[in-house]
């Protein structure tokens, strides 16, 4: 059951990486966060600019432009940021929390 | 509250926008009435149970606060006809759950419906008894075979399961035969104990169950044993075990004249009101199913994240880290403040009717004095005649 829940999630436009929506944002204090998966009882921390990350994976960004937009949002982000954010992108991806839809 | 790291003794921590966990003690009823329970016989608990949809509107609530596990307790959750529409409820608003049961309810089609959510941590399954004599002693005829029986059951089914042993005078004896049981014959991954305690229905019966400083000396003695021979498979939070280890090592720190520990010398003891808050069968929210008395407000009526965030109940609760044992008199010139938390609040409430109190239960000094020895090698005599004397 717990991979049908996962291939449910697998649903966007190609490049355009999108939240599972069963997947919980828990805001703690000092804008830190923890994703939640119910599912599998995974979680991950995030800081601040991963929860500005998540938020705007809604399957119609791309992620260039997600972290397009995070370089709007926050000042000062260092290039090295852009490496870091598709990093965390993929590994969310890599453990069910982020879906692209499947070709074909 | 501050930008600065959270000191114990000093500052308060900082709060949670919400509360991680939720305990809810989904129904007042239960089929058994055992003699050491915690929760009946509480003249501060109302015995009332909320309809299916007071609560789901609350877990709907729950949801937007993004609570992530409930734990659903009682009385007997499963005595609750509706409990597979409740989870349903907590399914669908993102959480997890773990229920704690006596067992004797579960069956196949209930077990199935568990499974199939995926959302269950583990439901936890009282055992007292290596048979039916020591466990059905304070639990009632019949009560250990049904126990086992849902054990098996949840096994089926590929359910977590967790056993909770409660320690008292007719299974003191028996834990070594309780441990074969749970860790061999059933193959549990563990299980964890803990002690009758002076809550509910256990106080009126103190004398006939909660153990005497002899009892809990072997209680502690067989499982550290156990937990060894067991490798770590048998844990515990409060009861024998748990003062068993804390203890030792708080006497070898005073041997050594070690230097505090980390949250000693302060009412440290429990930290669950940081990340975690309780509902009554009525739906009354308490800050912990210990400390039913402390009404916080009521479900679907007060905001839960106010409540929360803002209760001064609460709030005092949080700041209890930052009062020193020293100031008590019940600990005065004891060696061990540097290495003491002053353990749970509601045993201290219970016992003296003040939450900001060290618990006398869990008294180190005390023990000792009553004549207790600590299962170290080095266990002083000089102490124990000391303390003996002394008070």
């Amino acid at each position: 059951m717990a991979d049908e829940k996962k291939k449910k999630t697998v649903k966007g436009n190609n490049d355009r990486p999108m939240a599972n929506p069963t997947v919980v944002l828990r805001e703690e204090f000092d804008d830190w966060a923890i994703l939640f998966n119910p599912d599998t009882a995974d979680a991950v921390g995030t800081n601040p600019v991963g929860v500005a990350v998540w938020k705007l994976m809604d399957g119609k960004r791309s992620l260039e432009e997600i972290i397009g937009e995070i370089k709007d949002q926050f000042a000062d982000v260092p290039d090295a940021a852009t490496k870091d954010m598709t990093a965390f992108i993929k590994d969310l991806a890599k453990r069910g929390f982020v879906g692209y839809e499947l070709k074909g | 509250m501050t930008e600065e790291s959270p000191k114990i003794g000093q500052s308060a921590l900082k709060v949670m926008r919400s509360p991680r966990s939720v305990d809810i003690e989904i129904t007042s009823r239960c089929n058994l009435r055992c003699r050491y329970c915690y929760y009946y016989d509480n003249p501060a608990v109302d015995y009332n149970d909320l309809s299916t949809a007071e609560w789901l509107h609350f877990f709907d609530e729950l949801g937007k606060c993004a609570v992530m596990d409930v734990t659903l307790q009682g009385g007997e959750p499963f005595i609750r006809k509706d409990l597979p529409q409740l989870i349903e409820g907590i399914v669908r608003n993102r959480m997890r759950f773990a229920i704690l049961s006596n067992g004797t309810l579960i069956d196949d089609t209930i077990a199935a419906f568990l499974a199939d959510t995926d959302r269950c941590n583990s439901v936890q399954v009282s055992v007292d008894g290596s048979g039916p004599k020591t466990h059905d002693a304070c639990r009632g005829e019949g009560s250990f075979t049904a126990a086992i029986q849902g054990i098996h059951t949840l096994q089926r089914h590929n359910i977590p399961v967790a056993v909770r042993v409660t320690i008292h005078r007719h299974n003191v004896h028996d834990l070594e035969a309780i441990a074969h049981l749970l860790l061999e014959d059933l193959d549990l991954a563990g299980f964890s104990t803990n002690a009758a305690s002076y809550f509910g229905s256990c106080r009126l019966n103190a004398d006939e169950v909660i153990l005497t400083t002899q009892d809990r000396q072997e209680a502690m003695e067989t499982l550290l044993r156990l937990s060894e021979q067991y490798d770590g498979r048998i844990d515990a939070q409060a009861g024998p075990l748990a003062e068993g280890q804390m203890w030792s090592q708080m006497e070898e720190a005073r041997m050594k004249d070690a230097p505090p520990f980390p949250n000693g010398g302060y009412l440290t003891g429990c930290g669950c009101h940081n990340s975690k808050i309780n509902v009554r069968a009525d739906g009354v929210i308490t800050p912990c199913s210990m400390l039913p008395h402390m009404e916080l407000g009521r479900i679907n009526l007060d905001s839960l994240i106010k409540v929360w965030k803002n209760h001064p109940d609460l709030d005092r609760l949080r700041r209890r880290h930052t009062i020193p044992l020293a100031d008590f008199e019940f600990c005065h010139g004891c060696p061990y403040i540097p290495y003491c938390t002053g353990n749970c609040p509601g045993l201290a409430y219970t016992m003296l009717g003040q939450v900001d109190h060290p618990s006398p239960d869990a008294c180190l000094r005390r023990y000792l004095a009553e004549g207790g020895r600590l299962p170290i090698e080095a266990q002083p005599e000089d102490l124990k005649r000391k303390y003996s004397e002394g008070l």
